[in-house]
């Protein structure tokens, strides 16, 4: 069965691409100019005028850190860490394990990008189908308010947002992921809490979503419905709205790959949001990680971006071989 | 003579454009068909042929729209029915067609069963799965389809099956009018030759009741339908039978038509291909006296004068033509 073959054939290539991308993650952030662990013993020395003790406190670092080991020596015990889920010492959150900041800062990411680039998404391809059917005033007046909005810079929202409804309006609060006041316990209080700090950054992301979804969506649909199926079911004398049904399924497809790229890539498009808004996700860590050149915690991070981006893709691929019958005939050639 | 399964008069249709301007592309067209008969109608791309298959069905979507005339299937006037009407009463089971593209006629992401029970069902939506699965099956089977078709999405299948398989979809509710627009002119002579007979066979077992054969290849014609019909710039301008129209045209048009092709028969093959030299006219303008008059070497002043009226012959053929059919005969003699 050629349909086998092929899969097997694209997790090999989906694994090689893993591979380089795990080299060039633990080397990119390494290239960066600067020493992270003589900044942090430059803290622990504070004070110290013994060369040979501030010394002594460096090497003590860099072994405990592994940066004195060569390269190939560091990528392969990173590698046989990795494997088990150990990312090693943050730098810049010292004492702190990597695994232990991810697991605490990309559960907020999920949970606040996920809902929102499905529900943009689906918002998105609404009106996009709306507006090639329906055209008027969805076509000529909502299709653009929002296409104008997702084309203005992610910052520019959330500051939009943030300044209006917060500031002025008082309608959310501005920064956190929940307020300042309370400790993360399962209660009503906190939950309400999270759930108000949760709308702004939420709200940002599925404006912006919107638009290019929209625009994608309608392009395909305007194409669908010229297509020769649709006149050819019209004179067969089925309903236009089942010739609807037909002509939005099949526009949908090319929308798919969209979702699985942006969900693939929501914790880099994360970024802005999260910092902005103060949220206590991977974007704000990754951020962080960034300017504390704290290697370990950039790689893992972009890791993740990584691995989400591949597995998004594969699982498309996957998938439209199933709701794509075009797909599936080339396939088993 | 047999019942009349579809008489159409007079009929009218425009293009709209977006400049809001009209192209008459069907400008007074009148058939008649008898049960068990076919009709062929030819002509070179362009001149309306397409335009008049949409039109016959009386279901009309933008940019193209009804101006006049009335058409009748089996004595039932369409004209003046509602969209939704027309849909359910009349498109499918009283007049199918098979589209010019029949390539990509189905839908890509669709099974073909699964269309055809979308098809029966907008006709009566009380029909069962299984009812409408034994009959495709059975209909499938009389017309030399394997059943493993209707499991199968369209881009399972090739050029010559899929065009097969949109003949039976397009007959399974056993319509009195079949238009076929082009079915057979992407195929390769092989499958043209299934198609033609899987036509022909429709019409012996029933299942059609008569046919309009639409295509730019004239011994097609010839071997397929009873009559055919020329067509230049949205109207006809010669009927007859079909040996009558490719051995003894009349029409300057026709006849040029005719000289364009390689007629599969003996003694015509040694004959000259000629083309007709220009273009057919700008149907937004069209000219004030005979549509073909600027391409025609016998035109004489007065064919750009004024509209040309129909001809009728006492054997039922007509022709649009200035000149009687004496003075014709004697002109195509001369040469």
């Amino acid at each position: 069965m050629g349909y086998k073959k092929y899969y097997t054939n694209k997790i090999i290539w989906y694994l090689l691409t893993l591979v380089i991308a795990v080299v060039l993650n633990f080397i990119l952030p390494r290239l960066m100019p600067g020493d992270p662990v003589s900044a942090i013993a430059a803290r622990a020395v504070n004070g110290m005028t013994d060369s040979t003790a501030i010394q002594a406190v460096y090497e003590d670092y860099a072994e405990k850190f592994g940066i004195n080991l060569p390269m190939s020596t560091q990528f392969a015990i990173f590698i046989k860490n990795a494997v088990r889920g150990d990312f090693g010492v943050s730098f810049s959150q010292y004492p702190r394990t990597v695994s232990n900041i991810i697991a605490s800062s990309v559960w907020w990411t999920v949970c606040l990008q996920l809902p929102a680039i499905l529900l943009g998404w689906i918002l998105g391809n609404v009106l996009g189908a709306v507006s090639a059917y329906k055209k008027g005033i969805f076509d000529k007046g909502v299709l653009p308010v929002f296409l104008f909005m997702s084309n203005v810079p992610a910052f520019g929202m959330a500051t939009v947002l943030l300044y209006v409804f917060s500031l002025k309006l008082g309608m959310a609060p501005s920064s956190g992921g929940y307020g300042f006041d309370l400790i993360p316990t399962a209660s009503i209080t906190f939950f309400r809490s999270v759930l108000a700090h949760y709308q702004l950054p939420f709200w940002s992301v599925v404006l912006i979503t919107i638009g290019g979804q929209a625009i994608g969506m309608r392009s395909m649909s305007i194409y669908e419905l010229n297509a020769d199926y649709v006149k050819y079911s019209r004179f067969m004398g089925i309903k236009d709205r089942k010739i609807v049904g037909y002509v939005f399924r099949n526009a949908m497809l090319p929308q798919i790959t969209g979702l699985a790229m942006s969900i693939g890539t929501m914790i880099g498009g994360a970024l802005v949001a999260e910092i902005i808004f103060s949220y206590p996700g991977l974007g704000t860590t990754l951020l962080a990680a960034v300017k504390g050149r704290d290697y370990p915690l950039i790689s893992a991070c972009t890791l993740i971006i990584t691995i989400m981006v591949l597995l998004a893709n594969l699982i498309v691929e996957l998938i439209y071989g199933v709701i794509d019958p075009r797909i599936k005939a080339a396939q088993q050639d | 003579m047999g019942k009349t399964m579809l008489e159409v008069d007079h009929l009218k249709t425009k293009y709209v454009t977006r400049f809001g301007e009209n192209v008459f592309a069907v400008d007074g067209v009148s058939i008649k068909i008898e049960e068990g008969k076919s009709l062929g109608i030819a002509g070179e791309s362009g001149c309306g042929k397409s335009t008049l298959a949409l039109s016959l069905m009386g279901y009309y979507f933008a940019p193209l729209h009804y101006q006049s005339g009335t058409i009748k299937v089996d004595g039932v006037n369409i004209t003046g029915m509602k969209p939704d009407e027309i849909r359910k009463k009349v498109l499918g089971n009283e007049i199918a067609y098979i589209p010019q593209a029949a390539m990509n006629a189905l839908n890509p992401t669709q099974k073909i069963f699964s269309f055809i029970e979308d098809v029966i069902k907008a006709h009566d939506p009380g029909v069962t799965k299984k009812d409408i699965y034994d009959l495709a099956r059975e209909r499938f089977e009389i017309l030399g389809l394997p059943e493993s078709v209707l499991k199968k999405h369209a881009v399972e299948l090739s050029g010559g099956m899929r065009q097969r398989t949109v003949i039976a979809i397009s007959t399974i509710l056993s319509p009195k009018v079949l238009i076929a627009d082009e079915p057979s002119s992407a195929l390769d002579v092989t499958s043209q030759k299934m198609v033609i007979k899987m036509l022909k066979n429709l019409m012996e077992k029933g299942f059609i009741k008569s046919m309009i054969f639409i295509t730019h290849e004239l011994p097609l014609l010839y071997n397929v339908t009873d009559e055919i019909m020329v067509m230049y710039a949205g109207q006809i301008v010669e009927q007859g039978t079909a040996r009558e129209m490719v051995f003894d045209p009349l029409h300057p048009y026709s006849k040029g038509l005719m000289g364009s092709i390689l007629v599969p028969e003996k003694g015509a093959r040694e004959a000259k291909l000629t083309a007709i030299p220009g273009t057919p006219p700008n149907l937004k303008n069209p000219p004030k006296g005979c549509r073909f008059a600027d391409r025609c070497s016998y035109a004489k002043p007065a064919c750009m004068l004024h509209q040309i009226a129909e001809s009728h012959l006492e054997n039922g053929r007509m022709f649009r033509c200035y000149l009687e059919e004496k003075e014709l005969r004697e002109v195509y003699r001369d040469e």
